[in-house]
């Protein structure tokens, strides 16, 4: 608490421990970043719509916001642990300060933590309002989805009662799910197109998506249903228009015929 | 009242030479009372509790019939116990006396008092030291069956009934083992003499709250063979009401479990606040003893929930009420709800005894002051405070309420600045500090990484969209793990091996130490980095089998758990052989301030012969430059 310690505290940034800190985290932070972000988006894969696509971005978009954060604790251990090691049975000599506190670090810390937190809020609510208003959309194709163990049945109640087990949607155009479970609670989860949602027995609950790619994409059940839950997986085949048509048709006549 | 022994409590208490009933009683006793009345009632029960009939619409004579025989074993367990003794002398007007007293904290009885309903802090300590590493044994053994299973695609070799009864079991007792593996044997052993007390407030609760979990561990290994818990830890309605008599054994075990904490709860809440030291103000109590407070005071709110769970599920299943049965009225959101608003707050009663377990080693092996003391509390208090407000976030997508999404993602993302205090207090105690190499040192960085990666893996699950995506695959899994096992149990690691000298008088053999300290800790980031990559290309948790895209992902995490197991062997061969014959342990082997270290090995009786007086807080390492 004598003079040479506040005038040390005046021109903190000189010290030698700072400084090494400083370029670590100049270093570290980008690579954090720039790991997280490439090993986490590459495992995801290929976006089937938007609602992924903005999934794959919110994580990418965290990943760069929490990398200063995760750079300079780890450029802080790093340096204490380069610092002032020792080894043996007997503890060394106690440091040659007592610093209890340092109200601008502390201070600094929790507002920093405080943005970060309302930035990361912010962003999420965005996301969540553009997903919220697509269930709203009137000229949305209709679909009823029922779980049970361990399958799903899709029902087109807009086209005939066609119902199917094999989820077929046309490509860019607007779908709303109506999702049940006629036993226990599974979870429909459709994942190339980031949307899932719990098949609750009892209740009808809704997500939507606008699948924007030709293909086949994985439907997987994500809640524990029973003896069989592994296997309660089926395909989606998103497909053009025409061939959408078409197949709604044959469906609709082998109904007929049955 | 320190050693006035006038004769020894084994002597002959009557004329007879009987002993006193209260020394008859210990753990052989409980096992055959508690096993009798469970077989008697179960006979009784047999023959006559009338069938259903065959118009019902459930059919639940077997699980009446389960439930009764699991709760005889109870009482009979606790009766043979000795449980009751205390009560019912005091109900009938004679009281128990001084020996009587002295016979019940232990008091020259050697390895018997493990066994026995002893009242000693220590001594219970011990005992839950030792329950604790039973349970994540065998928690550990189901792990690796687990990861044995799912090393190979397709190809598993468990049936997906036992497959799933392990994945539950697994969950369940791991969460036990969790809860209790801090404030069990450290929170009982070591939080009183660090206040400076002689015992806990309420020593026969102690006893009572090892006792219930000893109760109530029979039941969940019976319900392996009765059904198994088939159903993951949480255990949703209605997939439990479908699911075998093995939840049975569920109900019973989280009903005594959460008696016990509650009991324990109580107990150790009252101990810190009335019996600390002369002088011990709030801001001189050490670190460590407000992190077990934060952690058992979480769970007096928390675990009534719990309890209250399982009751009503019993009901469903054992007399047709429709408290979650939708077609009858009931709703498997209400489960929902009860279950996550004691299961998030859960997650804290892990983490933060752990954390400032840490937090209390973090001066004493850098040789200077914890940074920001004030900045700790108020972390420890905002993660307490918030994790009340934050359970709909496992319900995001259950479609329950979507309107409550986005309160929800606030609070929780709200959680991240406490937490980031918890990092301040680490990160600024290790700054400037004489590192002195240890294995609970380095804990301390093991902590900050792998919480580190779970806290911002939490971060994106707290994000609703992102959540809709991550939620009930291998991602979230991952994030707990790194929570509650890179974290909570590096943290418990960390405190076995510090305070292994005080507890047993012996050192912990330090080459095991680091051994199994970096095998643990490779081989964890193995596994579950291995993890996280195949829940983000979309594998589901809870799975026995798996799309071969999986493959190479499950491969990863199922050699990196092999490693950790070979790092606990080793760890509990190190526990084994230093408690047998390790070096003896000075008084103060870590020359550290806080008070269970200003008293002798083996710890006498009543810890102090005059309760000390403090004028500081425990930290004051460190000499300013002249």
């Amino acid at each position: 608490m004598s003079e040479l310690h506040t005038s040390n505290k005046a021109q903190w940034w000189k010290s030698a421990d700072v400084k090494k800190t400083a370029i670590l985290w100049v270093i570290l932070t980008p690579i954090i970043g720039y790991v997280g972000t490439v090993v986490q988006l590459r495992s995801i894969g290929a976006p089937a719509s938007e609602v992924m696509a903005s999934v794959k971005s919110l994580m990418g978009i965290f990943t760069w916001a929490a990398a200063p954060v995760a750079g300079l604790v780890a450029a802080l251990a790093v340096t204490a642990l380069l610092g002032d090691r020792h080894y043996g049975d007997n503890p060394p000599e106690e440091a040659d300060h007592e610093i209890r506190n340092s109200p601008r670090a502390a201070a600094t810390w929790v507002i920093v933590s405080t943005l970060l937190c309302l930035f990361a809020l912010i962003t999420g609510l965005i996301v969540l309002q553009k997903d919220a208003k697509s269930l709203l959309d009137a000229k949305a194709i209709n679909i009823n989805v029922t779980g049970q163990q361990w399958v799903w049945n899709f029902d087109y109640p807009e086209s005939d009662g066609v119902r199917s087990e094999v989820l077929y949607l046309p490509v860019n155009k607007p779908v709303v799910f109506h999702i049940t479970s006629k036993d226990v609670k599974h979870s429909f989860w459709v994942v190339q197109m980031g949307i899932k949602m719990d098949a609750n027995p009892g209740y009808v609950t809704e997500t939507a998506v606008t699948p924007d790619k030709i293909g086949v994409f994985d439907i997987r059940c994500a809640e524990l249903c029973g003896l069989l839950h592994a296997y309660m997986q089926n395909k989606v085949h998103v497909v053009s228009q025409a061939d959408y048509d078409s197949w709604l048709k044959t469906r609709a006549a082998l109904e007929g015929a049955a | 009242m320190t050693t006035m022994m006038n004769r020894p409590a084994s002597a002959p208490g009557d004329a007879s030479g009987r002993k006193p009933l209260i020394e008859r009683l210990n753990i052989v006793t409980a096992l055959v009372v508690g096993t009798v009345s469970a077989i008697v009632i179960w006979q009784l029960a047999l023959h006559f509790l009338p069938q259903d009939a065959e118009t019902a619409s459930f059919f639940n004579r077997e699980d009446k019939i389960s439930l009764m025989s699991l709760i005889a074993w109870f009482v009979g367990f606790m009766t043979g116990i000795g449980a009751l003794i205390g009560p019912f002398r005091w109900a009938f007007g004679k009281d128990l006396n001084h020996d009587e007293n002295m016979f019940l904290a232990g008091k020259d009885q050697g390895i018997k008092r493990y066994f026995r309903y002893t009242t000693d802090h220590k001594v219970v300590g011990i005992q839950y030291l030792v329950i604790t590493i039973i349970i994540l044994f065998v928690g550990g053994t189901l792990a690796m069956l687990i990861r044995t299973n799912l090393g190979h695609p397709q190809g598993g070799w468990i049936h997906p009934q036992a497959y799933n009864a392990i994945v539950g079991w697994h969950g369940i007792i791991m969460i036990v083992a969790t809860i209790i593996m801090i404030t069990g044997p450290f929170g009982n052993f070591i939080m009183p003499i660090m206040i400076g007390a002689r015992d806990m407030a309420f020593p026969r609760l102690n006893a009572l709250s090892f006792w219930l979990i000893v109760a109530a561990i029979p039941p969940v290994f019976i319900s392996f063979f009765t059904g198994g818990i088939t159903t993951g830890w949480s255990a949703y309605n209605p997939l439990a009401s479908q699911a075998g008599l093995g939840m049975n054994g569920y109900i019973a075990f989280i009903c005594i479990f959460a008696i016990s904490t509650m009991v324990a709860g109580a107990n150790i809440t009252t101990t810190v606040v009335k019996m600390r030291a002369k002088g011990m103000t709030w801001n001189r109590t050490p670190i460590f003893i407000y992190g077990v407070v934060a952690s058992v005071a979480l769970a007096l709110p928390a675990f009534p929930v719990f309890f209250l769970s399982q009751i009503m599920s019993a009901m469903d299943r054992a007399f047709a009420t429709s408290f979650y049965n939708s077609a009858a009225g009931g709703s498997g959101w209400l489960y929902e709800n009860l279950f996550w608003i004691m299961g998030h707050p859960e997650v804290y009663v892990i983490l933060i005894p752990s954390v400032a377990a840490l937090m209390e080693m973090a001066p004493v092996f850098t040789r200077r002051p914890l940074f920001s003391f004030n900045l700790a509390i108020m972390g420890i208090a905002g993660i307490s405070g918030l994790s009340v407000l934050v359970w709909a976030h496992h319900m995001y997508i259950s479609g329950w309420a979507p309107l409550l999404n986005a309160p929800f993602m606030l609070t929780t993302e709200l959680i991240s600045i406490p937490t980031g205090m918890l990092f301040l207090v680490l990160i600024g105690t290790l700054w400037r500090g004489r590192l002195w190499m240890t294995m609970p040192l380095m804990s301390i960085f093991a902590l900050l990484w792998n919480f580190m990666i779970g806290g911002i893996t939490g971060i994106y699950l707290s994000d609703v969209p992102a959540d809709a995506f991550l939620h009930g695959s291998m991602y979230v899994t991952a994030h707990f793990h790194y929570t509650l096992m890179g974290a909570g149990l590096t943290g418990a690691l960390a405190s076995l091996v510090y305070w292994f000298p005080k507890m047993t008088g012996r050192m912990f053999d330090k080459t095991l130490s680091w051994v199994s300290f970096w095998l643990v800790q490779i081989g964890f980031n193995v596994a579950f980095i291995g993890m996280f990559l195949v829940g983000l290309a979309g594998q589901p948790r809870r799975v026995e089998s798996y799309a071969s895209i999986f493959n190479k992902g499950n491969l990863i995490t199922t050699m990196g758990a092999y490693t950790i197991m070979a790092g606990m062997l080793v760890l509990l061969h190190g526990v084994i052989s230093s408690w047998r014959n390790g070096v003896k342990a000075p008084m103060n082997p870590w020359q550290a301030k806080t008070l269970e270290w200003t008293v002798a090995n083996p710890v006498p009786l009543e810890n102090f012969e005059t309760l000390p007086v403090i004028t500081s807080d425990p930290y004051g390492y460190g000499k300013a430059q002249s």
